[in-house]
């Protein structure tokens, strides 16, 4: 069984991203206006205005409301969606806290940019780092068709009966965001049988009105412990499942992403590099120039971030001679990247070669193809036992 | 990793089950004083039952008598009666009773 | 024995449900007025609600340990901010599911008018199906009596004490039912513990009016640790706050407001404050300012009343 052609249509990563849940029809959705992500409210709005969908559309009065709305629609048994960025995911962190350790299977997409500390009103990844420890699955996509694919993709990992955890795509704003390309949207029957597995599954706890079942008692001592652990298994067992969905996504409808990272061109390199977003788009161009000028250089992107994909990516850097880590963002206390700080923790499965960290990309500052190039050629010398320079900062140094 | 543990909740998420467990504490326990009724003022009006916050007066059919498992001897119910009919007496009084 | 007339009060024909759905001995205070309104609603609404409470004096008891609960409701425990919006979310959802379960948020002060007025407003703009009970003790008072935006003119509490400088909380208090009967809610209404029938009376109309939109009901609710009054006093503050007009029972239709207990000649405020120890350090010029309010309040009502006639 294969899905059948969707039809193409020339729309914005935002407006992908509406399409993606209109397709999964939500039962509740909400959405604070914010800069970038403003039209995913306004397309999932219009859906709703010309009767495409059936979703109650909560106009709320911020974002902390906005995460409330669906969390207690998700726990009363709906599918719901929500959309944000940077300050409006600060301004609803306690609920995103909370949605996870309740475990609702929501799915919100966010359009990263520039969390606050500094008033920035342009892309980078800050906001994704700034939630690591929230206890949401989090997804960091390449460009405008895999946000679609991946809001359809995270309901199918969200709503799992073994995982019931809430996902976070995330999209680059501003680049993804308003960058209108060719996406295929499917067929809503496609994605109805797509998702239809989840139906056959025992279903999760919901309120059950009239029943002494209350959601969100105290966890105390040992209990909970338990509840911790379980939410620490379930992200765990949550990599293995995203390959499974992806896999069975590539199947059906004849496009896939390779689940918790994507490797290309890295059997045979002697070096890597570790990038996430619309910047990987920008590396596989560099590779492919450093292939011919004999460089073999090869990459990972990461696109699995929380549960960290551990065994994969160590499998993926095993062998390598020198890795270099592209973040869109910056690691407060630490002298290097965020990212880079977590690949490095792979050092023992890796074993300890040279590692380097660039910090690019910040406030729409673009991340070109002479600043991978650069990248490349300091880890290729590091490789071959120059000395480097563990981090920089591309903008400071360009 | 093999758990010692012997998991409490029954599914994933932090849900209680008041079907299954519904907990109860001895407030009785609380008390310094305790509510004594003269049937003859009493008229049933059922006041010192309804102004009562762990509602522990049960209906008697005439009268109202407290719960002393859960009366926390708060005293509202005698100064709430119309009647004045109810006073609070010490538990010390009533320490022979087991 | 002279035989006397035995007829119970007329409050018993509220209730729908004689049982008690919380176990005997859950833990509030000996004399909290908090303990009898969370006890009388669902025996007037009926046990099948939806609670939804917060962190506050009642989160000990509505909310589970581990697996057991203290009560045999449906709750949802949300955070401070997010009570009127995880209620707006369930209720949508209900609603949808055909289930006709009524969701009832059940907070205090502490939430209602501070860190959770705003998703309060927002539900109640969008008249979402919900009603929204509020139990004002004019203060924080499960984190230790710290002071509130109900907290009154004058009122030591813990962040305001009474002190050589301090002479208690500097600024009236935040008037949050008359706030959201202006939002055009389907029912807001305010009542006390004194005043049962009346309670009643109110609780049964939210239930009606629940089903064109926002219900909205404050409750006076004295603390006798944080207002330092004895157990035994709490239900006679409720009828003297009445009694002078410190606390008046009205309900509005849709913002209309009209009284619903007149009371012919109020008592002098002073006689309230007296009763309440969290005022024992005012002087004869803090007890004219709180009347002063008083009397502005009841006027405003008043007014608002005489246009509802």
């Amino acid at each position: 069984m294969k899905a059948e052609k969707g039809e193409i249509k020339v729309i914005t990563g935002n407006a992908a991203a509406a399409h993606g849940a209109r397709l999964c029809r939500p039962d509740v959705a909400t959405s604070y206006p914010i800069t970038p992500m403003s039209e995913v409210a306004e397309t999932l709005s219009s859906f709703v205005a010309n009767g495409l969908i059936n979703t109650d559309m909560v106009e709320v009065e911020g974002e902390n409301s906005a995460m409330n709305v669906v969390a207690g629609a998700s726990l009363a048994g709906g599918r719901v969606f929500t959309a944000t960025s940077s300050w409006g995911l600060s301004y609803m962190y306690d609920a995103v806290q909370q949605a996870a350790g309740f475990r609702a299977p929501i799915v919100m997409v966010i359009a990263n940019r520039e969390s606050p500390g500094i008033l920035a009103v342009s892309g980078g990844q800050q906001d994704i780092i700034s939630v690591r420890d929230a206890g949401w699955l989090q997804v960091i996509v390449e460009e405008g068709q895999e946000i679609l694919d991946t809001v359809i993709m995270a309901y199918r990992l969200a709503e799992d009966y073994d995982i019931q955890l809430p996902v976070m795509v995330n999209y680059d704003g501003f680049y993804l965001s308003y960058m209108a390309t060719g996406i295929e949207i499917p067929r809503q029957e496609d994605v109805d049988a797509f998702l239809a597995p989840l139906k056959s599954q025992p279903p999760r706890q919901i309120l059950e009105p009239g029943e002494a079942l209350g959601c969100g008692t105290h966890g105390i001592d040992v209990g909970f412990v338990e509840l911790r652990y379980r939410q620490c298994q379930a992200m765990e067992r949550a990599g293995a499942r995203l390959d499974e969905i992806d896999a069975a996504f590539q199947d059906y409808f004849g496009r896939g992403y390779g689940g918790q990272i994507e490797e290309y061109r890295l059997d045979d390199a002697e070096i890597a590099l570790v990038t996430s977003g619309s910047a990987t788009g920008t590396a596989r161009v560099v590779v492919d120039q450093k292939r011919q000028e004999g460089i073999k250089v090869g990459l990972v992107k990461l696109r699995l971030f929380r549960p960290f994909p551990r065994q994969k990516l160590a499998a993926a850097l095993k062998g390598k001679k020198a890795v270099g880590v592209v973040d869109r963002s910056v690691g407060f206390g630490w002298d290097c990247g965020p990212m880079y700080m977590e690949v490095r923790a792979l050092t023992p499965e890796i074993g300890i070669v040279p590692m380097l960290s660039y910090i690019d990309g910040l406030a729409n500052l673009d991340i070109t193809v002479p600043h991978i190039e650069r990248a490349v050629d300091e880890v290729w010398a590091a490789a071959q036992g120059k000395p480097y320079q563990e981090t920089t900062w591309i903008p400071l140094e360009a | 990793m093999t758990l010692k543990h012997k998991f409490i909740f029954t599914c994933e998420g932090p849900w209680s089950d008041g079907s299954r467990e519904l907990l109860c504490l001895d407030t009785g326990s609380w008390r310094v004083e305790r509510p004594v009724t003269d049937l003859d003022k009493c008229n049933y009006c059922g006041l010192c039952a309804l102004y009562c916050p762990p509602q522990c007066l049960k209906d008697m059919g005439t009268y109202f008598q407290p719960d002393l498992a859960y009366c926390k001897g708060c005293g509202i119910c005698a100064a709430e009666c119309p009647r004045h009919a109810i006073a609070m007496r010490p538990e010390g009084e009533f320490a022979h009773e087991s | 024995m002279t035989e006397t007339k035995r007829k119970k009060s007329p409050v018993f024909d509220y209730f729908t449900e004689t049982e008690d759905v919380f176990a005997g001995g859950v833990a509030w205070c000996a004399g909290c007025t908090l303990e009898l309104a969370a006890r009388f609603v669902p025996k007037v609404l009926g046990k099948d609600i939806l609670l939804v409470g917060c962190p506050s004096c009642s989160a000990p008891v509505f909310f589970g340990q581990n697996r057991g609960t203290w009560h045999r409701m449906s709750y949802f425990s949300s955070l401070m901010t997010g009570v009127a919006s995880n209620a707006s979310g369930i209720s949508r959802m209900f609603r949808r599911m055909g289930k006709d379960t009524t969701v009832v948020c059940f907070t205090g002060d502490g939430c209602g008018a501070d860190i959770g007025f705003q998703p309060l407003s927002g539900a109640a703009e969008r008249n979402e199906h919900v009603i929204y009970i509020t139990y004002d003790n004019e203060g924080y008072m499960n984190t230790g009596y710290q002071r509130s935006s109900t907290t009154p003119l004058g009122a030591s509490t813990s962040t305001t004490p009474a002190g050589k400088v301090g002479h208690g909380k500097p600024t009236p208090s935040k008037y949050v039912p008359l706030l959201i009967a202006m939002h055009g809610a389907a029912y807001a209404a305010t009542a006390t513990l004194s005043h049962l029938e009346d309670f009643a009376r109110k609780l049964k109309k939210a239930k009606e009016k629940v089903k064109d939109g926002f219900v909205y009901l404050h409750i006076f609710a004295p603390c006798v640790m944080g207002w330092r009054i004895d157990p035994s006093a709490s239900i006679k503050v409720c009828r003297e706050a009445v009694r002078t007009n410190y606390y008046p029972l009205w309900e509005a239709e849709n913002g209309a407001v009209r009284l619903t207990h007149e009371v012919p000649s109020p008592r002098p405020v002073a006689d309230y404050l007296k009763m309440v120890r969290k005022f024992s350090h005012l002087g004869e010029a803090d007890i004219e300012r709180i009347a002063a309010t008083v009397s502005q309040r009841y006027a405003l009502l008043k007014g608002l009343d005489s246009l509802n006639r």
